[in-house]
């Protein structure tokens, strides 16, 4: 993941990663499911499906323009203790939605480290190594350009 | 880190956001439609001092292109969180920005540089939200006008400025509209409304 996209807030920027982590999950929160609502807890705002504006850069450094739209679904909860966890995911899975923000409330505790170490890192490992070998499939199908020299004055 | 130092005052706002948003709204228009007759308003519990009428009225009308103004008394952390994240309206300082107001009992005596609107545009004029301890035992006061066969007794508790001010506002087709909220109850008073002041009644 590109470094300059985090925060530079070292706390804003870990939480930024594990924000990342949950949001591209998937199903692979679902293993969790029975500790994440081990603790009690309330909805603030429950899942709801909706859509966002995805906008581009041209290059990645030119002006702005509408990309297109994507649904995206969204959750707010608090736990018995208090602490109040937000996700925004792609795609209409109101289920990975709340356990994203559970997930995210749990991760904002006193049990942080626990958390990361249980669910974080092998979620994030996977991701990594399911990008890798993405990477390594589409690296086969690359083809070189070049170009004979013509004999030509 | 606003986000965070604010999240401890959230709760949860409707249950069913689209159904209970709907039923909200209908309510508040019969009571527009039908000056004067407490409409029920019951889908929203209370948020802090905001009684759970006021509060459903907060949730139907409110979004991001409705800037509010909120009274003194209802500019609490919980109420400014709760209708930020739940309506993601801007609460604005002057009286002039705002297309709604949040107005407790006092607040209704000063309906000063609230805008009423212009002749070309009388429907972006500030729409009153009036939160009162109750809907009844006031001074009885006469309605007349559209929605309204013959007159109709209105005993709203409000006190005689607030009536000044309403007809000191009120250029049709400028004007004040505004809803009277109490428990779960909600009145509408729309600036079409001719509310007949004792002295009026006598002649």
């Amino acid at each position: 993941m590109n470094r300059n996209l985090l925060h530079s807030d070292p706390q804003i920027a870990t939480r930024q990663r594990w924000m990342g982590v949950l949001a591209r999950a998937g199903t692979g929160l679902m293993t969790y499911e029975a500790a994440l609502k081990e603790a009690e807890y309330s909805l603030i705002r429950a899942p709801e499906i909706g859509m966002t504006l995805v906008r581009g850069r041209m290059g990645g450094t030119g002006s702005p323009f509408n990309l297109g739209e994507m649904s995206v679904t969204r959750c707010v909860v608090r736990l018995i203790d208090g602490s109040t966890g937000y996700s925004y995911v792609a795609g209409r899975d109101k289920q990975h939605a709340e356990l994203a923000a559970l997930a995210d409330a749990h991760l904002q505790g006193p049990e942080q480290q626990h958390w990361l170490s249980l669910m974080i890192e092998p979620l994030a490992a996977d991701q990594q190594r399911q990008q890798a070998a993405k990477a390594a499939e589409t690296a086969t199908t690359q083809v070189e350009f070049f170009t004979l020299v013509r004999g030509e004055d | 880190m606003s986000a965070a130092n604010n999240s401890q005052w959230l709760q949860a706002a409707f249950n069913d956001p689209v159904l209970d948003a709907q039923t909200s709204f209908r309510s508040a228009l019969k009571a527009l439609a039908e000056p004067g007759l407490a409409q029920p308003l019951n889908r929203a519990l209370a948020l802090g001092n905001l009684h759970p009428a006021t509060y459903a009225l907060c949730l139907a009308f409110l979004d991001g292109d409705t800037p509010l103004w909120l009274a003194p008394c209802f500019d609490t952390p919980a109420i400014r969180a709760n209708l930020s994240f739940h309506c993601g309206c801007p609460v604005v300082a002057e009286r002039e920005e705002a297309l709604f107001a949040l107005l407790d009992e006092a607040g209704a005596d000063d309906l000063s540089a609230f805008d009423n609107g212009s002749e070309r545009y009388p429907d972006q004029s500030c729409t009153l939200l009036i939160q009162l301890d109750t809907l009844t035992g006031g001074e009885q006061l006469r309605w007349r006008g559209p929605g309204i066969k013959d007159v109709r007794a209105v005993e709203l508790p409000l006190r005689p400025r607030f009536w000044q001010q309403r007809q000191a506002r009120s250029a049709f087709p400028r004007g004040l509209d505004a809803f009277f909220a109490a428990g779960e109850q909600v009145i509408g008073l729309p600036r079409s409304t001719h509310v007949l002041l004792n002295a009026e009644e006598a002649a």
